[in-house]
C-alpha cells in the first residue's frame, strides 16, 4: 500500500471568472522510501500540493490517501491526529519555537502524542545527537545557525516516527554547501527508516538527494524522472563514487 | 502543555511583568477593600460579643444600637424579672455623642459604666484607670492617638467637661468609638431620667430561651433580640454602608484585571500566531492549543495573586499603623473567593485569544 496516493486532484482558489486552478487533476503515489522532489517555477502549485498532501488543506476535486485512508472523510481532530502520527514536517523558514530550547522543540510532537515527558527528553537528545547537535540542547533557535535550526526541524519532523515527511523548500534559507548537507541528512535518515519523502524545491542541486524528481507547471504535473539519490546517498554502497 | 505556556509567557518578560502587575493591582484592590469590610464588621460586633447578654430587649422596632433609637423605662425591669425563666435583667444606656477637638468634630458612643450592675465595662482597658470615676472618661486608644487626646486631657462631652482617665481597645468602628463613664456621668450626658436604652437578659440553665423570648415579646412595647442576632443586626450598619461601595471597586478589579490579561495574552497569540500555526500543521489539537493560552492566562493570573495577596498583607499591616481607621481582617474564606474570581478573570479572559487562535490557517506555515 502507498503511503500516499493523490488520485486526479485539484484545487481552484476563489470562483467565477476569477477563479485560480493552483493544481489541476494531479495524480501521484509515494511508497515507503521514496524521496520525491517536486519541482516548478514559483506559482506552479507545488506548495499548494504539499498542503493538500500534508492535510493543511483539502482538494477542490480529488482525493488524497493517507496509508489507504480517504482524508476527506476525516474531521479536523482526526486530520491533526493523522498528522502527528504519520507526517514530519520540514519548513523553508525552520518554524521552531522561539521560546523553546532545541531539545524542547524536538520534544513538542512527542509530548502532543501524550509521550512522557522524561520519555520525550531522552528520544529528543538521541535524535539531536544522531544530527550532530547534542552541545545544543539547550540553546534557543536565536542562538543556533541557519543549518542548525534546519537540523533542529529535521529532529522535530522525525521524532514521532512518521512514514512520510514533507519537506517545504528545506534550503531555501541555507548557503549552498549547508543546504545540501541538510537535504542529504534528511534523505540519509528517512531512506535508513524507509520513510517516505517528498521535498518541494526550486533548488536543482536537491536531485541529487531525490529518488524521483517530478515537475510540475501550471498546476500540471509535466514530466517525472529519476534523481541521483543512489549515487550520492551514504546509505548505499558506492555512493560517491561517480 | 504547561511548560510551553509558562515558556511563551517567560520569554516575554515585559509582558509578564504587566500581566501579573494588572492582576496583581485588581487583587490588592478587591483583598484590601475586602478586608476593610470584614475588618470594620467585626470591629463593631466585637464590643457587643463581649456583653453579658443572651438576649436584648429594645422597644419596638429598634433592632441595633445605632440605626434606630430604643428608649425604655426603667419600670420595665421589674417586668422582666417576673418573666418566668429569666435570670436578671440589666439596663444598658449608650448614645452617640459628638465634641469638637482641634476643629475636628469627634463623634463617641458614650457607655454607661454601671459597677452596680456589672453592665458596660469597656472590653480592655490598655492603659490608664480601668474603671472611670466620677468626671472622668475612658475612650479608645486609636482616638486618643489619632486626635492626641492624653489620659489626664479633658474634653467636652455633652455641656460637660470630663477628664481621660484611661484608654480602651476593640471600641474603634469607623466614624465613632465607644467611650465609657460613670452611670451618673453617663446619664447627665445621655439625658435619659427614670429611663434606659436596652436590657440586658440572661436566661436560666435549663430554660428554652425561646419560650423565654416569647413571654417577654407578649407585651408589644419590647422586642427581644439574640446577643447572635444583635451582633448581626449592628454589623448590617457596615454591610449596608458598604456592600456597594465594595461591589463597584470589585467590578473595576475585575474590569481592571481581565482587561490586562485579555490584552496581553491576545497580543501575545497574535505575536506567535506563526507558531501556534506551527503546532497546527504538525499535529497540535485546537483543543491542546486553547489548552495553551488558557494556562498562559491563568499562569499570569495566579502569580498577579500572590504578589496582589502578599501586597495586600504588607499593606494592611502597614497601614494600619499610620491610620488607624484601616482596620483589615483578611480571612481565608475571603482569600479562596478571591482566587476563584482571579482564576475565572482569566480564563474568560482568555475567550478573546482563543477565538483568534481558531482562525489561524495552519497552511499559512508554508509561506515564507
Amino acid at each position: 500500500m502507498s503511503v500516499v496516493s493523490v488520485e486526479d486532484v485539484s484545487k481552484t482558489f476563489g470562483a467565477g471568472h476569477t477563479a485560480v486552478t493552483a493544481v489541476d487533476h494531479v495524480s501521484l503515489s509515494v511508497d515507503a522510501g521514496d524521496i520525491v522532489l517536486v519541482m516548478g517555477p514559483s506559482g506552479s502549485g507545488k506548495t499548494t500540493l504539499l498542503s493538500m498532501i500534508g492535510t493543511l488543506m483539502s482538494p477542490t476535486t480529488g482525493r488524497i490517501l493517507i496509508s489507504g485512508q480517504d482524508t476527506s472523510t476525516l474531521k479536523a481532530a482526526q486530520l491533526s491526529r493523522l498528522r502527528l502520527r504519520e507526517f514530519g514536517f520540514v519548513f523553508q523558514t525552520f518554524n521552531l519555537l522561539s521560546a523553546l530550547t532545541a531539545e524542547e522543540n524536538v520534544m513538542m510532537p512527542l509530548i502532543t502524542a501524550g509521550v512522557p515527558r522524561k520519555h520525550a527528553r531522552g528520544k529528543a537528545r538521541v535524535a539531536l545527537e544522531q544530527l550532530q547537535l547534542g552541545h545544543r540542547l539547550r540553546n534557543l533557535p536565536r542562538d543556533l545557525s541557519g543549518g542548525e535550526k534546519q537540523r533542529v526541524a529535521i529532529a522535530r519532523s522525525l521524532a514521532n516516527d512518521p512514514r512520510l515527511i514533507l519537506a517545504d523548500e528545506p534550503t531555501a534559507n541555507l548557503d549552498a554547501k549547508t543546504g545540501q548537507d541538510v537535504t542529504l541528512l534528511l534523505c540519509e535518515t528517512a531512506c535508513r527508516e524507509n520513510r517516505a519523502v517528498i521535498i518541494v524545491s526550486h533548488d536543482q542541486r536537491l536531485r541529487t538527494a531525490a529518488k524521483r524528481v517530478i515537475t510540475i507547471e501550471d498546476g500540471r504535473l509535466t514530466a517525472e524522472e529519476r534523481g541521483e539519490h543512489d549515487r550520492h546517498c551514504r546509505m548505499h554502497p558506492g555512493a560517491g563514487s561517480s | 502543555m504547561l511548560f510551553l505556556a509558562v515558556k511563551n509567557l517567560v520569554q516575554e518578560k515585559t509582558r509578564l511583568l504587566i500581566s501579573v502587575g494588572g492582576v496583581a493591582f485588581s487583587v490588592l484592590l478587591i483583598m484590601s477593600i475586602q478586608g476593610l469590610y470584614q475588618g470594620w464588621s467585626n470591629k463593631i460586633g466585637e464590643y457587643i460579643r463581649t456583653v453579658p447578654a443572651d438576649y436584648w430587649i429594645t422597644q419596638t422596632g429598634a433592632t441595633d444600637m445605632f440605626h434606630t433609637p430604643s428608649v425604655l423605662p426603667l419600670t420595665v425591669r421589674d417586668f422582666l424579672t417576673g418573666v418566668e425563666g429569666v435570670a436578671s435583667a440589666k439596663p444598658f444606656s449608650g448614645r452617640r455623642v459628638a465634641f469638637a477637638h482641634n476643629g475636628k468634630d469627634i463623634n463617641l458612643y458614650v457607655i454607661a459604666d454601671d459597677t452596680e450592675n456589672n453592665v458596660g465595662a469597656p472590653a480592655r482597658v490598655v492603659e490608664g484607670k480601668a474603671v472611670p470615676d466620677k468626671g472622668e472618661i475612658i475612650i479608645d486608644r486609636v482616638v486618643g492617638r489619632s486626635e492626641n487626646i492624653r489620659i489626664g486631657d479633658t474634653i467636652p462631652v455633652a455641656g460637660r467637661t470630663l477628664k481621660v482617665s484611661g484608654y480602651s481597645e476593640g471600641g474603634y468602628i469607623l466614624s465613632f468609638s465607644f467611650a465609657f463613664a460613670t452611670k451618673e456621668d453617663a446619664e447627665s450626658i445621655l439625658q435619659l431620667p427614670g429611663a434606659t436604652n436596652f436590657f440586658l437578659i440572661t436566661v436560666k440553665d435549663g430554660t428554652n430561651a425561646n419560650d423565654v423570648a416569647s413571654r417577654i415579646e407578649a407585651d408589644p412595647a419590647v422586642d427581644a433580640i439574640t446577643k447572635d442576632m444583635f451582633v448581626e443586626n449592628n454589623t448590617n450598619i457596615v454591610r449596608d454602608t458598604f456592600l456597594p461601595i465594595i461591589l463597584v471597586l470589585l467590578l473595576i478589579g475585575i474590569a481592571v484585571g481581565m482587561t490586562v490579561i485579555g490584552l496581553t495574552i491576545f497580543t501575545s497569540t497574535i505575536e506567535k500566531a506563526r507558531e501556534y500555526g506551527v503546532l497546527k500543521a504538525i499535529g497540535v489539537s485546537n483543543r491542546q492549543l486553547y489548552t495553551v493560552v488558557v494556562e498562559q492566562a491563568v499562569t499570569a493570573a495566579v502569580l498577579g495573586y500572590l504578589l496582589g495577596a502578599g501586597l495586600a498583607l504588607a499593606v494592611s499591616a502597614a497601614a494600619g499603623n499610620y491610620v488607624p481607621e484601616f482596620i483589615t481582617e483578611i480571612r481565608w474564606l475571603d482569600a479562596a473567593w478571591i482566587f476563584a474570581v482571579t482564576v475565572t478573570m482569566a480564563v474568560v479572559s482568555s475567550l478573546l485569544p482563543v477565538h483568534r487562535l481558531a482562525r489561524i490557517d495552519p497552511a499559512e506555515v508554508f509561506r515564507a
